[in-house]
């Protein structure tokens, strides 16, 4: 029983395809109510590959990697949501709302959940893991008076559910008693039959084991081709998660969510043993299907990014001091996760994570919403839950709010923060919003939903500057790839933040690599030192599987885009 | 490993049923049954309210299908005949069409095991209304001083349990509970920590914590200080939660490979060599008390008490079933819990003996920097004080640290009793930490970090 796991880390297994952009995509039609009949891009399954024995699978699966290819698209097909949810299933999640109305109740919410999930690893030229989980279970929160309480369980008989809804209500109810509170829930919409699927055309958990272990192969394999390389290790880690939430309102929404993370960690290690340099975090992960995984060309980059590990062992380590930093979006996103990310959840900056994240500079509502100068004026983000591909992508969260985009920071000044329900009303005054941004999510049957980071992300410039044209702004500056050693304090002041590739930029041009690179600061002047940030075609989702928050801890999978930026007279560190 | 008729989750018998039925099922050539099955309870206070509060059953099935070298395994939570026969030929047949695993090894026939323990009643027993009193507790407390209450209590009992289609069975019932309180002033200028970590509730001391905390919390109000290298006393926590990040270093294979601290220049590894200031011996032991844990792993090895470093000589490194064979010595398990052997100095004396330096509650966010020398970042955090002529003179700003683990344990000046620690920074129950407060000469304090 013991949780012997270390704390999950953000961002340990993520990669992007080097120097390529993904344009920014938003979903015309997010969403599909009961009365809206328009649906999106939606996944048929392909039985043919299912029916391929073992070797024509190998010759397929090893042809259609060389080649790139993706399959067929299936689009405007019906909908496939919530799989395997039946109508017993709907009805079972109604009589617990039933229950813990009966038992006292005020307002409740219940879910059923499951959730797939599929880890391919290889080492070298071996597999090292074929795994698949699948666990599938129904929950009950239940408010009474000003309190929660939640229960869980796994067994679907009727007397375990009701059973399951009468202790989260006398959960609630002796919580109630021993510290009460009040709690307003912000109005949200009815939504009786609602239905969302992640767009995709590819699920992967259609795509055979062979076909994703034949591709890990190839990677490690073009990247040990390289000199003084020893050791590479992939996987494909697939999720897909199936939803259904009933509200004692009155929504009953279905949900199927998927998500993917190929992963690379490459090492050189020096000839005489005494040093070892790794690449890591070549690609990012997606909420999509299959096809993003097709569509990266993991096999063909491999040695590229074996070089890079390679030419690590010689390249020199920095001198720190003061630098101009030019920061890929593959390094950036995880600098925005950590410190425009966490400081702007609510919760967080009102004292509710103060025993385990922290709390937030961002703080307190009344003296920064609409006051607070985080940047430039140039300088916008939003959250948002609708963006095409991005991991914390949905249809509705866990209290049936619909997905939203809105502003976060405007013009460089900070306007309003991430929220549920509960949430809202605690600034409506200052913001003027009353409504929830749909905020809230538990990671499975088993934990309860509080708030959790959407999407947020930083909107390219207008004018269309390309990385050229960024890297050709810079005199001496090091240019940083890929996420590295994150740390940053509890209140998101100080950070030290790594990177996986740094290159030294002298007179507008890369002119070297180097190693050894933090860069450290205080984020308010960190973000005050942004100068030129690139255009739309140098817009790019980065991404983690691994946000933590919450006690019990909760893993949350969110992706933040961004254009590459330039950033003046930054602190370097020498981390050797 | 009796058994227990009153243990959460499913009981031993069931257990030995259930897993029987499984490898009934199976047509593998080998197979083998992981099972976690049990409850966990928790209840959260933030604003000095109790924002969450729940609790969940679980049993959670791994089957694991071998055919030759090709290996597989399936999760799934459950566990009626049709749902395990289907869950046993989907292992089946992602196995079947898995290219081989090269280092994989047979499955273990049965071992034998030195009895741990580690299941408590008072905490496989702990009512809500329990957790509910003691998080009443602190936030009365926290209250009469004006002060702003947030803590977490996790409460986790079950067991683990993994058999073999070549006979192995064994199972291990283990509980745990962890509770941490942070208190902060109402102005969000002052903030302090106290938290335990046992097996048995008994030995959670929820009135001391909020004492504690409290008292810490009205202690700390920062004043400037320059970042430096300082004589530094860390508490306990702040030990343990540097130390947790020890455990995966005691493994050969990296070391071997060139990809480790113990990885000898030249090739090979540091085995037998005095490395560290020689008050420093760091074992395991899965029947440690008040720490135990599963005398065995996952695949059913024997975990027995092992000494990593003794007298500061790295004295043994962990070897897989496939690297022992390789090598043709014998596996050794790594460790599942750590404890650090204590010393005779009180945390008196050794501010009494320091002329300059600082006094550590705990850390944030500590991530790896340098695999080769062990470093790590992160940040002190909820009472940092500096000490001046033998006495805390003053509460002072937090910082960041970059420090190699290696060097401190070099520079160990005076070492305290040994303590189990709620070492996770997330307060969950976790790996078992036992460690004593060490005062370490040159701890880096590189840069100042302005949260509170």
């Amino acid at each position: 029983m013991r949780n012997s796991r270390a704390t999950p880390e953000i961002g340990t297994d993520l990669f992007f395809a080097k120097n390529k952009s993904v344009p920014i995509s938003l979903i015309p039609a997010n969403h599909r109510g009961s009365l809206d009949p328009t649906g999106s891009p939606i996944y048929v399954p392909d039985n043919s590959i299912q029916t391929l024995s073992r070797r024509d699978f190998l010759k397929l699966s090893s042809a259609a990697a060389a080649a790139g290819m993706a399959l067929p698209a299936f689009l405007h097909s019906p909908p496939a949501a919530a799989q395997s949810m039946t109508s017993t299933e709907r009805e079972l999640l109604l009589m617990a709302i039933d229950a813990a109305r009966a038992a006292g109740a005020d307002y409740c919410d219940a879910r059923i959940i499951r959730t797939q999930f599929e880890a391919i690893g290889a080492r070298e030229q071996m597999i090292t893991q074929v795994q698949r989980t699948d666990s599938f279970g129904i929950n009950l929160r239940a408010l009474v008076g000003g309190s929660w309480g939640f229960s869980a369980t796994q067994d679907f008989s009727r007397d375990a559910v009701a059973n399951m809804a009468r202790e989260a209500v006398a959960i609630a109810a002796a919580n109630n008693e021993v510290a009460p509170s009040e709690t307003i829930l912000a109005p949200v919409d009815v939504f009786p039959d609602a239905d969302w699927v992640t767009p995709h055309t590819i699920d992967p958990f259609e795509v055979p084991i062979e076909d994703k272990a034949a591709l890990l192969l190839r990677i490690n394999e073009e990247a040990l081709r390289v000199n003084n390389v020893r050791f590479s290790s992939s996987s494909i880690l697939s999720v897909k998660e199936e939803r259904l939430l009933a509200t004692s309102e009155g929504s009953v929404i279905r949900q199927t969510l998927m998500r993917i993370n190929p992963d690379i960690n490459i090492t050189a290690v020096a000839p005489d043993g005494s040093d070892f340099q790794t690449r890591g975090a070549v690609v990012e992960p997606a909420g999509r299907g299959y096809e993003y995984v097709r569509g990266l060309e993991l096999a063909a980059s491999a040695q590229g990014w074996a070089e890079e590990a390679a030419e690590k062992l010689q390249a020199p380590s920095v001198e720190p001091g003061k630098w101009d930093l030019v920061l890929h979006p593959s390094n950036l996103w995880l600098t925005i996760h950590e410190n425009i990310g966490h400081p702007t959840e609510l919760d967080r900056a009102l004292g509710f994570e103060a025993n385990y994240a922290g709390t937030s500079f961002i703080y307190p509502p009344e003296d920064v919403i609409n006051k607070l100068r985080m940047g430039p004026p140039h300088l916008q983000f939003e959250g948002n839950r609708t963006e095409f591909g991005g991991c914390a992508t949905t249809g509705w969260d866990d209290e049936g709010v619909p997905a939203e985009a809105w502003p976060i920071i405007k013009d460089g000044v900070f306007v309003d923060y991430q929220t549920t329900r509960e949430q809202a009303a605690w600034i409506s005054q200052y913001t003027g919003i009353t409504r929830s941004h749909g905020c809230s999510c538990g990671q499975n049957w088993q934990t309860m939903p509080f708030q959790r980071m959407p999407n947020v992300s930083m909107l390219p410039g207008e004018a269309d500057l390309s990385e050229d044209d960024v890297i050709g702004d810079t005199e001496r500056g090091i240019y940083i790839e890929g996420r590295g050693s994150y740390s940053i304090d509890q209140q998101r002041y100080n950070i030290q933040f790594g990177g996986q590739v740094f290159w030294e930029i002298r007179n507008g041009r890369k002119f070297r690599m180097i190693r050894d690179v933090a860069y450290v600061g205080r984020t308010p002047e960190f973000w005050n030192a942004l100068d030129t940030i690139g255009g739309p075609g140098t817009y790019y989702l980065g991404a983690s599987f691994g946000d933590a928050k919450g006690q019990p801890i909760q893993v949350n999978a969110v992706s933040h885009g961004c254009p590459i930026s330039l950033f003046r007279d930054i602190d370097i560190i020498n981390t050797s | 490993m009796a058994n227990n008729p009153t243990q959460k989750g499913l009981s031993s018998d069931e257990l030995e049923s259930l897993t029987q039925r499984i490898l009934t099922m199976s047509t593998a050539d080998q197979c083998r049954v992981n099972i976690s099955s049990g409850w966990r309870g928790y209840t959260r206070v933030a604003t000095n309210r109790i924002t969450s509060a729940g609790g969940a059953d679980a049993t959670d099935i791994t089957i694991t299908s071998v055919f030759g070298k090709r290996v597989a395994s399936v999760n799934t939570n459950t566990l009626d005949d049709d749902s395990l026969r289907d869950a046993v030929r989907r292992a089946e047949s992602a196995a079947r069409l898995a290219p081989e695993t090269p280092e994989y090894m047979p499955e273990l026939a049965q071992q034998s095991y030195t009895d741990s323990g580690g299941y408590y009643q008072s905490t496989g027993e702990l009512e809500p209304l329990t957790r509910a009193e003691a998080a009443a507790l602190a936030i009365d407390q926290a209250k009469a001083n004006d002060q702003i209450a947030a803590s977490y209590m996790d409460v986790q009992a079950g067991s683990n349990t993994v058999a073999t289609s070549n006979g192995l069975f064994a199972t291990h019932a283990s509980t745990g509970v962890a509770y941490t309180l942070t208190s902060r002033t109402v102005d969000g200028l002052q903030s302090g920590w106290a938290g335990d970590e046992a097996n048995d509730w008994n030995n959670i001391e929820s009135q001391r914590i909020a004492n504690d905390a409290v008292r810490k919390c009205r202690d700390w109000r920062k004043t400037d200080l320059e970042p430096g290298e300082y004589t530094a006393i860390l508490e306990p926590t702040a030990v343990g939660m540097l130390m947790l990040r020890m455990m995966n270093a005691f493994n050969q294979r990296p070391a071997d490979e060139g990809r480790s601290y113990f990885s000898r220049t030249g090739g090979g590894n540091r085995l037998g060599e005095q490395l560290f200031d020689e008050r420093v011996t760091i074992f395991s032991d899965p029947a440690y008390e008040d720490a135990q844990t599963a005398p065995f792993t996952s695949q059913g090895e024997a975990r027995e008490r092992t000494t990593w470093v003794n007298n500061g000589t790295l004295e043994n490194l962990s070897r897989s079933r496939f690297w022992a064979d390789q090598l043709g010595e014998t596996p050794l398990a790594g460790p599942s819990n750590l404890i650090m052997a204590g010393g005779n100095d009180s945390l008196e004396d050794m501010i009494a003996s320091t002329e300059r330096g600082v006094l550590l509650t705990r850390f944030w966010y500590i991530r790896g920097l340098n695999p080769r020398i062990i470093s790590y970042t992160g940040l002190t955090r909820d009472g940092t004080f500096l000490i001046e002529d033998g006495k805390i003179s003053r509460p002072v700003t937090n910082f960041r640290f970059n420090q190699s683990l290696a060097e401190m344990l070099q520079n160990v000046e005076m070492v305290g009793p040994a303590t189990r620690v709620a070492a996770s920074e997330n307060s969950s129950v976790s790996t078992p930490i036992v460690v004593p407060t060490l005062k370490v000469g040159g701890f880096n304090l590189s840069s100042v970090s302005d949260a509170i």
